[in-house]
């Protein structure tokens, strides 16, 4: 096909070439097929990924190696007073989660509370600028899915939109294009919080006027559409605006996971 | 030995594709010049029997791929640029560098034309620093990429 493409002069091809990319970026916006050419593309550059996240590791483990022993000391002292409090804490919860499962089991209803975790490292890769994205270094030979929520130890920071073997990439919920179903934990509203491209705001449109919403208010994951499993922490109000004309309220609020700064994540499998 | 002699040039592509996926602050971020499409431009100047469409095309696959952007994005603003290229090469390779960095200047901004079309239609728009940024810093650097590269492709005796 080249040599017939050849051929016919520079300019059939470039002719041939432009429609080709505008053909490809229709399929590749509008439906999965080249999912297939990516992964693969993406597996054989995962060297190079590795490569450029290497200075940013190579960072940390040289400031790892440097840590004094007065510093590692007092950060173990600090971790053993988290480490009680935590247990002291997981103790209560577990009493409550043995009565809440009572409880549920009394009303007849089903719901499975453990998800199975995965722990992976951010690769430090910059993507296109204008979008929030980021690399992981866990994928499909991990168990990682196109879809799999992912949350650092605040929050809910967004889910899987590719995988490829050694890593998998992911949409953070500040990203323009990201939605994600929430519920107000004090009211019990249920909305969809939309990313706005800056990793300290979401966006909430069209609550109704009569919603009833209070500055710092906490929203999680409400699980409707299944993609999130229920009930993790995603963000806080920050600000109300009304919109008397229309009738509307749109919110904005903060997310609580550490969208730019957590290096470590956890992937959920949904449990079946 | 033909074959090994053309390793440079994907070897000065892979470098470039390491710059332009190095992670920067992020006030840098949108001044990152396209570091692909000044290479690319230079092969296709001094290597147009080697480096036409098709290697345009391929490179911005693989670009597409690990910036994340629609497959073709990017690769239809390489293809569009080497083919301007490869017609006005012949009258621009003997200019002088400041001469070559306007034109740099106009390939680099179509480029980002195409980009930023595309880019709309998704319907994130591009801001206005960021549009003009990235090409007006390549047009700066493009004498230092000129020279380096002539210098490697001398090297490595690629005629």
């Amino acid at each position: 096909m080249k040599t017939l493409l050849q051929a016919r002069g520079a300019s059939f091809q470039a002719a041939f070439l432009i429609v080709f990319c505008i053909a490809m970026m229709v399929v590749d916006h509008r439906f999965h097929h080249l999912e297939i050419v990516r992964s693969n593309i993406s597996l054989a550059l995962t060297p190079l990924r590795y490569l450029v996240s290497l200075p940013a590791t190579g960072g940390n483990w040289i400031g790892d190696w440097f840590t004094s022993h007065t510093e590692l000391l007092n950060e173990n002292e600090a971790l053993k007073d988290e480490r009680r409090i935590l247990s002291a804490r997981l103790q209560k919860l577990e009493i409550l989660a043995e009565e809440n499962a009572r409880l549920r089991n009394l009303l007849g209803a089903s719901r499975t509370i453990a998800d199975d975790v995965i722990v992976a490292e951010l690769l430090s890769v910059d993507q296109n600028p204008y979008r929030q994205l980021i690399e992981i270094d866990k994928g499909s030979s991990d168990g990682i899915e196109i879809g799999h929520a992912v949350i650092d130890d605040f929050g809910v920071m967004g889910q899987v939109i590719h995988v490829n073997p050694q890593s998998a990439t992911i949409i953070l919920i500040s990203d323009p294009e990201h939605a994600i179903p929430v519920q107000f934990i004090r009211s019990g509203t249920r909305s969809v919080a939309f990313g706005r491209g800056s990793t300290r705001q979401l966006e909430l449109r069209y609550l109704p006027a009569t919603a009833d919403i209070m500055v710092d208010d906490e929203l999680v994951t409400s699980g409707l559409g299944g993609r999130f499993p229920p009930d993790y922490p995603v963000a806080r109000v920050t600000a109300i605006s009304e919109d008397r004309v229309r009738g509307f309220v749109s919110v904005l609020a903060e997310p609580k996971a550490r969208l730019d700064s957590s290096r470590e994540v956890l992937v959920i499998k949904p449990s079946e | 030995m033909s074959q090994f002699k053309y390793l440079v040039i994907y070897l000065s592509l892979l470098v470039a594709l390491v710059l332009m996926i190095l992670p920067l602050p992020d006030w840098v971020q949108i001044y990152r010049p396209n570091w692909i499409a000044l290479t690319l431009i230079y092969w296709s100047m001094a290597l147009p029997k080697h480096v036409g469409l098709w290697f345009a095309f391929i490179t911005g696959i693989i670009l597409d791929t690990s910036l994340g952007t629609l497959l073709g994005q990017h690769t239809l603003a390489l293809v569009i640029i080497i083919f301007i290229n490869q017609n006005f090469y012949q009258r621009i390779r003997v200019l002088s560098l400041a001469q070559q960095a306007i034109y740099i200047l106009v390939l680099l901004l179509i480029d980002q034309v195409v980009v930023a079309w595309v880019e709309g239609i998704l319907g994130r728009p591009t801001p206005l620093l960021a549009f003009f940024g990235a090409p007006f810093i390549g047009m700066l650097i493009w004498p230092w990429v000129f020279v380096v590269l002539r210098d490697i492709r001398r090297k490595a005796l690629v005629r």
